[in-house]
């Protein structure tokens, strides 16, 4: 959490750091240059208040002399005034215009007063060849006929020192209009004085500067303050002179501070211009850039360091803020970690507070309560379903038990049975039962209570109870209806109902006898692989009405066929498309499967709705075919061949003409056409029979029956000794009764019936076959 | 029960089959034959085989053996009412000459009195 904190403040922080930095540089450094700017002009303003006493005396002198006119020889009394006025003024003299001619006037005369070795001295610059009207001192003044300083000059006439001299003209009046030069006051400044000044002058640090003359006839600049030692260590080759034009094209354009050209100074610094209002000089000071900035540099240095000392206080501020923020909601952290389903008792710190922290806290508390509180709710509810999941395993095991396992049920021989019950809940309400109703018939049941789970459960006990009491021998599947229906009417206060498909099956014969209670008729898949649902005469569903009536249809399945009963939970599970799984699709199902045994068609039923539908509903699927042990099954491409293989006894011979029986019928034969097959049948296999009872020996017989579109071809083998039973004569029919043979008819009537007879002996066996239309004349 | 035998020794004495009289089931009307046919002077012997559904050669061998044991001495072996499949294995074999074949009982018993308007006369 700090370090987020510290995040989002530090660039906030910074920001408003380095900005409150910038405006102060800039305003420390726009102060620093208004300060050296003031700088020069005090410097020149400071110059002028020590000349302009001096100009202003000298002015009032000549205006004096103009006024008064004293006497020539006063005129020494008065300069001697003027040095004793302004002690820096080195020298003064009184120069008169000799022109006119007069006596008193007309001489030239300049009594010069100046300060030599501590006293006064006096020379009068008339007197030597000292043409003093030539001097630009004189001529400047008395030319223009107003005050001017001259430019600096050697004086080296008497003070033998630099000197600038200010030169005022007196006039003598004639009237207000006119006026002549009478002469002219000079006061001579030492400019020797003018350097000290300038040397005493502080310029701070690394400022340096001059005060420099007008350039003609000769420049004369002096630096101020620490020059020479501030250029050294700055930038000695700096040029006072190249400086002295930057300022002077400054000022021309009234500039008095800017940046040093580079061409001027390689290192970057400011330059500050003045005129003096006196002398016609200048101050100019150069200041090095790092020198002007250095105060705003260390103020940036301080402010970094305040910045720096607030940084770590700002740390130090959010680390206690957030600690004491965060320590308190660890602990409420530490303590519901410790939390799990079975431990919910967990402490949390008792914290009086009354900021968000205090708020938590006692919603944690709060949620802790309400979720123990929960737990334990649900841990009861919990242990109620687990109490009822036992129970409904109960019911499950109870209800599968109900139904008859694979080989668990004693069944009469030759006939197989396959079913499978899956439950839409634990408990379901479908129902199948099949059982041995005396040595060769089977009853089968499948059942479906109108609703799922407990209710029809409990109401599908009832019925399977019913039904293995109901279901004695020789009662035909519908009165077996009728009877469950009066029973089940009778109290049914649930107002629940049942649809029930009910079967016997002769397993000797494959006859099967059905009837209906508003089940789905069943379907029929033949060896051949032919699906079709069984003809029923459905009647009204179980449990509704106490009049309903019940009929049974009848059936045959040959060896090979199976016949498939199912609830609807199988054709209406939602097949993945959305549709329904559908009749059609389970008849496309039973029609695809490689094996068409009970086994194998149940669980090709159970295993595509498992792939492609999602079961909704109870499914039970039922299947079951007779496959007597002497029957096998052969299949070329024209037709099916069944293959039955008695023994060799007058019984052999009636089970192989039932199973003959039922395959044709199975097959829709006209029973005529059954009758005359099973006819020749018989014949022909009692004829083998008797001729083994006669010869004796190990035998073995076989009756093939073959259907093709048009015929039906029956073949017959024995191994006994070879013997065409046509080859015989024919036997005498005409005659008396007394002359009549007793045997040799069945050969008789086996010719008759057939469409043809062949005989051959093959591999050492006897082969008849007799071929017979499928329908009669 | 494949075949069901009712004889009655009335007269004429009869034999009413009901199911199948093959190989299997012959051997229970031979047992049958073999008491009724002790009384060698029976006049007439019938089968009514209305409700038999199938007939093979062992069947008729019985009709042609109680032909054999009754004819010589005069007496008559009649069929009743036999259905279509029996009857045309009959025919096949012509066990039972066209004049012992009847369409049921009352036929029979019209020829029956025939017969006997016939022996009056004669008598």
């Amino acid at each position: 959490m700090l370090f987020w904190i510290l995040a989002a403040t530090m660039p906030i922080y910074a920001g408003a750091l380095y900005m409150s930095y910038q405006a102060t540089a800039q305003r420390l450094e726009d102060e620093a240059q208004r300060d050296a700017d003031d700088l020069a002009a005090r410097l020149a303003a400071g110059m002028d208040a020590v000349i302009r006493p001096i100009e202003g005396g000298i002015r009032t002198v000549a205006s004096q002399l103009e006024e008064i006119d004293p006497p020539r020889e006063q005129y020494p009394a008065r300069i001697r005034g003027i040095l004793a006025a302004w002690p820096d003024v080195y020298g003064s003299t009184i120069a008169v215009e000799a022109t006119r001619d007069d006596a008193a006037t007309g001489q030239p005369f300049a009594p010069y007063l100046f300060r030599h070795a501590g006293d006064i001295a006096y020379s009068d610059l008339a007197s030597a060849s000292y043409a003093y009207r030539e001097l630009p001192w004189y001529r400047l003044a008395a030319d223009s006929q107003r005050p001017v300083w001259s430019a600096p000059y050697f004086d080296a006439g008497g003070g033998e020192a630099w000197m600038v001299t200010y030169s005022v003209p007196f006039f003598r009046r004639y009237s207000a209009a006119r006026r002549d030069v009478a002469g002219v006051v000079t006061a001579d400044l030492d400019l020797d004085w003018v350097r000290k000044a300038a040397a005493n002058v502080r310029l701070g640090s690394g400022g340096m500067g001059w005060l420099i003359s007008p350039p003609a006839p000769r420049v004369f600049l002096t630096p101020i303050g620490a020059t020479a030692r501030h250029l050294e260590t700055f930038d000695a080759s700096l040029d006072a002179h190249a400086i002295r034009e930057v300022g002077e094209r400054m000022l021309t354009r009234g500039v008095t501070f800017r940046l040093l050209p580079q061409s001027v100074s390689t290192q970057p610094a400011y330059l500050a211009a003045r005129t003096l209002e006196t002398l016609d000089w200048r101050v100019m000071l150069v200041f090095p850039e790092s020198d002007l900035l250095s105060a705003a540099r260390e103020l940036l240095r301080r402010q970094l360091w305040l910045g720096a000392i607030g940084f770590v206080i700002l740390i130090g501020a959010i680390s206690l803020v957030a600690a004491a923020i965060s320590r308190p909601v660890r602990a409420l952290a530490t303590a519901v970690g410790t939390a799990s389903e079975n431990h919910l008792t967990f402490a949390l710190p008792d914290l009086p507070r009354r900021d968000e922290v205090g708020v938590l806290t006692s919603a944690l508390r709060r949620m802790r309560d309400s979720l123990r509180e929960h737990i334990e709710l649900r841990a009861a509810s919990l242990a109620a379903q687990a109490r009822l999941d036992h129970e409904l395993q109960i019911a499950t095991s109870i209800q599968q038990s109900m139904l008859p396992k694979a080989g668990s049920r004693a069944l009469p021989m030759g006939v197989r049975v396959a079913a499978a019950l899956l439950p839409a809940k634990q408990v379901g309400g479908d129902l199948y039962d099949y059982f041995a109703v005396d040595e060769q018939s089977l009853l089968f049941a499948i059942a479906d209570v109108s609703d799922k789970g407990i209710p029809a459960a409990l109401f599908m006990a009832r019925l399977g109870g019913l039904l293995r009491v109901l279901a004695t021998a020789g009662k035909s599947p519908d009165r077996i209806l009728h009877e469950l229906n009066a029973h089940l009417v009778k109290d049914n206060d649930a107002c629940m109902f049942v649809t029930i498909g009910c079967g016997l099956l002769d397993v000797e014969t494959g006859h099967i006898r059905y009837a209906s209670a508003g089940h789905e008729p069943p379907a029929l898949r033949t060896a051949e692989g032919i699906v079709s649902s069984l003809p029923v005469e459905n009647g009204a569903a179980i449990g509704i009405d106490a009049a309903a009536e019940y009929t049974s249809t009848d059936t045959v399945i040959a060896p090979g066929d199976t016949l498939l009963l199912f609830t609807d939970g199988v054709t209406e599970a939602a097949a993945n498309d959305g549709s329904q799984f559908g009749a059609e699709r389970l008849a496309a199902v039973l029609r695809d499967a490689l094996d068409g045994s009970p086994e194998a068609l149940v669980r090709s039923v159970v295993d595509t709705i498992a792939a492609e539908a999602q079961v909704l509903d109870d499914l039970t699927v039922l299947a079951l075919s007779v496959s007597p042990p002497a029957v096998t099954l052969h299949r070329n491409e024209l037709a099916m061949h069944w293959l039955i293989e008695p023994e060799i006894s007058a019984a052999g011979v009636a089970q192989a003409q039932r199973w003959l029986r039922s395959i044709l019928a199975s097959r829709a034969v006209a029973p005529s056409r059954i009758g005359d097959a099973e006819l020749i049948a018989e014949e022909l296999l009692t004829n083998i029979v008797r001729s083994f009872e006669a010869h004796g020996g190990s035998a073995r017989m076989s009756l093939e029956c073959e259907l093709t579109a048009a015929q039906i071809v029956i073949t017959v083998r024995d191994n006994g000794l070879p013997f065409d039973p046509l080859s015989l004569p024919a036997p005498n029919l005409e005659g008396n009764i007394d002359e009549r043979a007793i045997g040799g008819l069945g050969v008789v009537i086996v010719r008759q019936l057939a469409d043809s007879c062949h005989y051959s002996h093959v591999h050492g066996r006897n082969v008849m076959e007799v071929r017979l239309h499928r329908s009669p004349g | 029960m494949l075949l069901k035998i009712v004889a009655e020794s009335s007269n004429p004495s009869s034999i009413a089959l009901a199911g199948r009289l093959d190989s299997s089931t012959a051997p229970e009307l031979e047992a049958v034959l073999d008491r009724v046919l002790k009384n060698a002077r029976l006049p007439r012997l019938v089968f009514d085989l209305s409700k038999l559904e199938y007939l093979s050669s062992a069947g008729i061998r019985c009709f042609i053996r109680a032909r054999k044991a009754i004819e010589p001495g005069g007496g008559k072996v009649a069929i009743v009412n036999p259905q279509p499949a029996v009857r045309k294995v009959l025919d096949i074999v012509k066990a039972i000459p066209a004049g012992g074949i009847f369409k049921d009982v009352a036929e029979l018993d019209a020829y029956l009195d025939e017969m006997q308007r016939q022996v009056r006369e004669r008598d």
